[in-house]
């Protein structure tokens, strides 16, 4: 059947449509696979994802308003105690030292990581201009990187053992230490964990810095040597502004980590001693996967994806300004 | 205020590119240079700016020989084909950056910024960032940029070749009204040829190796010093008809051209006896209905073989017994494929070339 189209502003009046176009049955030897392959497709991933995130989510805020423990979750023997879970979570001090042991390592562990990272990426671009000795540097910097966090604890904290660990062994030898250092005494601990993360992550941001200078655009440096801009102000007025985004990227990523951090702190100290090295997360898992508080962790989680869901969406929104203004995304 | 003046100027990488390039450019003088993509005129304007070091040869800014100091001492200012503008810098900053190298208080930054702004019309945008500007305005921000430094030279890659050509035709009119762009040597580099010959006060056509010839427009398109400027300059491109010499004619597959006494001359005593005829689109017509040949012409019968109609003019192919000609028409007539016509050739246009070296005689 042909079908007049009139006064269309595209198509003058009185052009036809062709029948294969008005047929409702387009090709319909496809239409089965054409039908369900996409939905086969999308259905799938959607149910794992059902079966193995949103569930367990509902699940955990649930059981975050009842006073479910291992006994109560056997019998099915739970009951609604409104926010009595988060009143303990932020009641309690433990839960306040962990937070400042959480600021403490985001500022010196994700912000050390980020800043050498910075140093390290712009170092081996600017640096060095041999190819296979960059090649070479990139993979031994990105080896620790490669390592099981599980296996970068023990590691570590073999280093670090006082008594003859590697670490003491080499201070006391080159003389910069008379008497060994206790690491895994309190208020050294966390300064341990934080030691072994930055030698195991710094490779992740220095791969995302690394890579955003390789894709600034050759010319505008130089543009910026006819100006006459020297080796720092091209650093300092190029660079970094042309980087900023991308260090930021990397430190909500370093950012994002720091909230579920659990492996080393588990490995190196289980967040000892006396609790001077837990981290908010590392609570959350001792109290409901050791101690089986189940309300309670689910409300210790909660309270971290919280602070974390909000400072991360105040920074993408300013980062989102920032790149509109230069038209990038 | 300084003349610019480049001595056997070499540079290659794998193969040589620039192999003793000489260039004088006047105080004053807008020097175009103009030549197929990939032939070195990059090239050129980055060893002048500094980008690149050469490997013979002196560049001479002012009477200062610069070939081994670092860019910013030689007081060359230089536009990018791709702008190279900083994204994350405003309009004014990008304009200002030059001076704000070269520490210039900021009160003078201010006053130069503006002056550029307004004369090239963009001091509406001061504030905005690259990203939120047009493509014309992007490339007059980055003119601005190297306005703003009172370079002895100016450096000018391939300013407008990706505009749109309303905007193209507007930045060429603007070429020829600014007074700072006259007052100092200037260096443009394009592969267009229309803009080369709109622009320049000389040009230079550069074909593998360095300048094939230089001189004013005008001598360039009328005696095209040897078969590549010739082939280059002009559009459509001039038509080169393969000849051989036959007494006082030269003789081409199906045709044979009428020589003038005084270009009988120019051939007495040629040994291989092949001749390229340049003959150039606009010096070929047909002729309508029963018109006859004027004066200095002579007339070829033939068949159309390609009719382009490009509004303001039209290009006709055709096909004189085996020989192609290519004739520029009047917008008003038309033709049809294998239409029997007659063109009529000036004779006096003819430009004859010897196809062994390629060189005019």
């Amino acid at each position: 059947m042909a079908v007049t189209v009139g006064g269309g502003a595209s198509a003058g009046a009185g052009a036809t449509l062709p029948d294969w176009f008005t047929s409702k049955k387009k090709n319909p030897s496809n239409l089965i696979v054409a039908r369900w392959v996409p939905i086969a497709l999308v259905g799938l991933p959607v149910l794992t994802l059902l079966a193995i995130v949103i569930y367990p989510t509902i699940w955990m805020f649930y059981h975050a308003f009842q006073d479910t423990n291992m006994m109560r979750l056997f019998q099915h023997n739970w009951s609604f105690v409104g926010f009595e879970n988060f009143k303990t979570v932020l009641s309690s001090a433990r839960f306040g030292d962990s937070v400042w042991h959480l600021v403490l390592y985001l500022t010196f562990g994700t912000g050390l990581e980020v800043v050498l990272a910075v140093i390290l990426a712009l170092t081996l671009y600017e640096v060095v201009k041999n190819s296979l000795l960059r090649v070479i540097l990139l993979v031994l910097i990105v080896l620790p990187m490669m390592l099981p966090p599980s296996i970068v604890g023990v590691l570590w904290k073999f280093m670090l053992t006082p008594s003859n660990g590697a670490v003491n062994h080499a201070l006391l030898n080159m003389g910069l230490i008379s008497t060994p250092v206790e690491w895994f005494n309190a208020g050294v601990s966390l300064w341990s964990i934080i030691i072994a993360d930055v030698w195991n992550w710094t490779a992740l941001p220095l791969l995302i810095i690394y890579s955003g200078r390789v894709s600034l655009p050759p010319a505008v440096y130089e543009a910026a040597r006819v100006d006459g801009a020297g080796g720092w102000m091209v650093m300092r007025r190029i660079t970094l502004p042309m980087l900023k985004e991308v260090i930021a990227i990397a430190f909500i990523v370093r950012f994002m980590d720091a909230f579920k951090f659990v492996d080393l702190v588990y490995v190196m100290t289980s967040g000892g001693p006396a609790q001077t090295s837990e981290l908010p997360a590392y609570i959350a898992f001792q109290r409901g996967i050791r101690e089986f508080a189940i309300g309670e962790a689910a409300a210790y989680a909660i309270v971290i994806f919280a602070c974390s869901a909000v400072i991360i969406t105040l920074f993408l929104k300013y980062l989102k300004k920032v790149l509109k203004a230069q038209a990038i995304a | 205020m300084a003349r610019l003046e480049v001595k056997g100027l070499c540079k290659g990488w794998d193969f040589p590119v620039l192999d003793g390039l000489d260039l004088t450019v006047e105080e004053g003088e807008f020097f175009v240079v103009v030549g197929p993509s990939g032939i070195g005129k990059t090239t050129l304007l980055r060893l002048v700016a500094g980008l690149e070091t050469a490997d013979a040869g002196s560049i001479i800014v002012g009477g200062r020989d610069v070939t081994r100091i670092p860019p910013y001492k030689r007081n060359v200012a230089m536009t990018f084909e791709s702008y190279a503008l900083y994204p994350h810098m405003t309009v004014f900053k990008n304009i200002a950056s030059p001076l704000v190298a070269r520490k210039t208080d900021s009160a003078e930054i201010d006053k130069r910024v503006s002056e550029v702004a307004s004369l090239l019309q963009i001091d509406q945008l001061l504030d905005r960032k690259p990203g939120e500007i047009s493509g014309g305005q992007k490339q007059r921000c980055a003119l601005g940029r190297t306005l703003v430094a009172n370079p002895d030279v100016f450096l000018l890659d391939e300013p407008i070749s990706h505009l749109d050509a309303k905007i193209r035709h507007e930045l060429r009119e603007q070429f020829h009204t600014l007074d700072a762009l006259r007052k100092v040597a200037t260096l443009y580099v394009t592969h267009d040829y229309s803009e080369a010959l709109s622009l320049g006060d000389r040009i230079g056509v550069m074909g593998s190796g360095g300048l094939v010839q230089t001189g004013s427009p005008r001598e360039l398109f009328e005696k095209p010093g040897d078969l590549f400027v010739a082939r280059n300059l002009g559009q459509p491109t001039i038509n080169i008809i393969e000849t051989k010499i036959a007494g006082k004619k030269l003789e081409s597959p199906g045709a044979s051209f009428k020589l003038s006494a005084k270009q009988q001359n120019l051939l007495n005593g040629h040994k291989s006896g092949e001749i390229s005829l340049g003959i150039r689109p606009q010096n070929v017509r047909i002729l309508q209905g029963d018109e006859k040949p004027g004066r200095g012409h002579q007339a070829f019968k033939g068949s159309v073989d390609i009719f382009d109609a490009l509004g303001a003019h039209s290009i006709i192919i055709v096909d004189i017994g085996g020989t192609m000609i290519t004739a520029l028409g009047s917008p008003d007539a038309m033709y049809e494929y294998g239409q029997e016509v007659t063109v009529a050739v000036e004779t006096g246009s003819f430009h004859l070339f010897d196809t062994k070296t390629g060189k005019v005689l």
